[in-house]
């Protein structure tokens, strides 16, 4: 009895969650007109913490996933004679799904434990409500440029983690293993639909998952208790929802974008 | 206890204020009436409500009934874009200073004038340098919040207070943390301020030293009421209970020192005599 009480508590208090993040979505998109209209400046800081300094994280794994993806296929395709497909496949892999769900999965620890641990310090140490008394509207100024930042920022990064990634099968195919450079590539260019491939997996799955890291990551540092506890809570929590939420959508628009 | 009957010289009128968090009624029908043009000073043991009626006045908090007026608009019932206005009119001193910490001091000082103005950097510039120039911290323009002492950090946050030159500052707890010296100019400063400029003044403080230097007036709460309130030189010598324990820092009187718990001895695991 008492196990599924926990349980109705647990379904309840998530539900609850999922509501409150929806409503703080329109607010965050009803402040957006206004952050741009008068805070522009800060998103295009937020731009560059959240992006320009992701990018080092992300070139090295998509360089290294890349490598290890090259390297697994052309051992495998080697059994059926088929290494001439490992730049295909290491393009179609990457751009369909590892660049979009890795670079997601690495932004969300990267930027989006930043975002949260930042927002929930800013309101534990009254900042936020120094902003509401100086009639700056936090939405505006604090959580719509975080927002925007991380939807604009996550598919650039995807497409540099993208870039490295196919860069890294090169290196390991065709100098390594000796894969003929121009097979690799006309097999790749000839395979890869820009539509099919590139666009629903670069960009709009990106896209959509840069909404929601960001939408967490802002949710939970705006909503975290004002104590050490509790924006330790919601740094985690950051990461962990974002995982989950991410494989989540990754598998709904799949299967709605095949 | 009564307010004073209001008149067009009262910049803030609370009637009837009743505010209950987590069960506990903090504010019980509190009526009170804030002088225009004066230094006014709210005093009270710690946990009666005094920061709590600061974020009334402010809008940042909305009693369960009665009413919060600020130059004659009821705060509770004003909407986003008007009480914005009225903050812009409204100087706030946090207990924490609540500094920006991704901006330098000057950048914190100027944060107000870059968000609701579009003077030129110049004037900016001049202005903020005339606001830290007053609370003695020009010279730390470019330091970080991080590399300041809680004194600097409150005097900053007062610069940053009254860079709009506010109809209304108002200061939670300003005098905490301060050296004699800076605590004498920031009562000069409040003074001046009052005097040159005719920004009322409302402070949360426990200073009465301070408080008689700078005050007009002074409210002493307690249980969600005024307890007592007048000229603070005499407040002490009215003759309440309220007022003489304190401020004659008595354990014993009206105001419980002890947070209610159950019997001393039993919880310490004695017999109780006559057991």
């Amino acid at each position: 009895m008492n196990a599924r009480i926990e349980r109705d508590n647990i379904v309840t208090q998530s539900l609850g969650q999922i509501g409150a993040c929806g409503l703080f979505l329109l607010q965050i998109l009803a402040a957006t007109p206004r952050s741009l209209r008068r805070h522009v400046r800060e998103t295009v800081r937020q731009l560059w913490f959240v992006g320009a300094m992701s990018l080092t994280i992300i070139m090295v794994c998509g360089l290294f996933v890349g490598m290890v993806l090259a390297l697994q296929l052309y051992h495998v395709l080697s059994i059926f004679g088929g290494t001439a497909a490992t730049g295909t496949v290491v393009a179609i892999s990457i751009y369909r799904e590892l660049g979009p769900v890795i670079t997601a999965l690495l932004f969300a620890g990267r930027a989006g434990t930043a975002i949260t641990a930042e927002i929930g310090l800013m309101r534990a140490t009254d900042q936020i409500a120094a902003m509401e008394l100086m009639a700056v509207d936090p939405l505006a100024y604090v959580a719509a440029p975080r927002f925007l930042a991380g939807l604009i920022a996550l598919p650039l990064l995807c497409c540099v983690f993208s870039a490295l990634g196919i860069f890294g099968g090169h290196l390991v195919g065709v100098t390594w293993l000796g894969i003929d450079n121009g097979t690799f590539w006309s097999n790749m260019t000839a395979t890869v639909d820009v539509w099919q491939d590139i666009i629903s997996g670069v960009v709009w799955k990106s896209l959509a998952f840069g909404a929601v890291v960001a939408l967490i990551a802002v949710f939970q540092g705006y909503t975290a208790p004002p104590t050490s506890e509790g924006v330790a809570y919601a740094t985690t929590r950051t990461v962990v929802a974002s995982s989950i939420a991410i494989l989540a959508l990754d598998f709904v628009l799949t299967a709605f974008l095949m | 206890m009564n307010a004073a009957a209001p008149s067009d010289d009262t910049l803030i009128r609370i009637r009837g204020l009743t505010t209950v968090l987590s069960g506990k009624k903090v504010f019980d029908a509190l009526d009170m009436d804030i002088p225009r043009g004066k230094v006014t000073a709210i005093m009270g043991p710690s946990g009666t409500g005094k920061t709590t009626l600061l974020k009334h006045i402010t809008g940042q908090m909305r009693g369960d009934a009665g009413q919060v007026q600020v130059d004659g608009k009821n705060v509770p019932e004003l909407g986003r874009e008007a009480l914005y206005a009225l903050r812009e009119k409204i100087g706030y001193l946090f207990q924490n200073s609540a500094l920006l910490t991704d901006f330098d001091v000057f950048e914190n000082v100027a944060f107000p004038l870059r968000q609701h103005t579009s003077l030129p950097e110049v004037l900016i510039r001049n202005i903020v340098l005339t606001k830290l120039q007053a609370v003695g911290l020009r010279g730390a323009a470019q330091l970080a919040p991080s590399e300041l002492s809680g004194g600097m950090a409150r005097r900053v946050a007062l610069a940053r207070a009254i860079v709009f030159d506010p109809m209304l500052i108002l200061y939670d707890e300003p005098f905490v943390g301060l050296d004699p010296i800076a605590l004498n100019q920031v009562l000069k400063l409040i003074r001046t301020l009052n005097q040159t400029l005719g920004i009322t003044s409302v402070l949360v403080a426990h200073e009465l030293d301070a408080i008689k230097q700078v005050a007009d007036r002074v409210f002493l709460i307690a249980n969600g009421k005024v307890v007592a309130q007048g000229d603070p030189k005499t407040i002490a010598g009215d003759g309440s209970p309220w007022t003489r324990q304190f401020f004659g820092g008595e354990a014993d009187g009206p105001v419980p020192f002890q947070y209610p718990a159950s019997d001393y001895a039993e919880a310490l695991g004695f017999p109780r005599s006559g057991a």
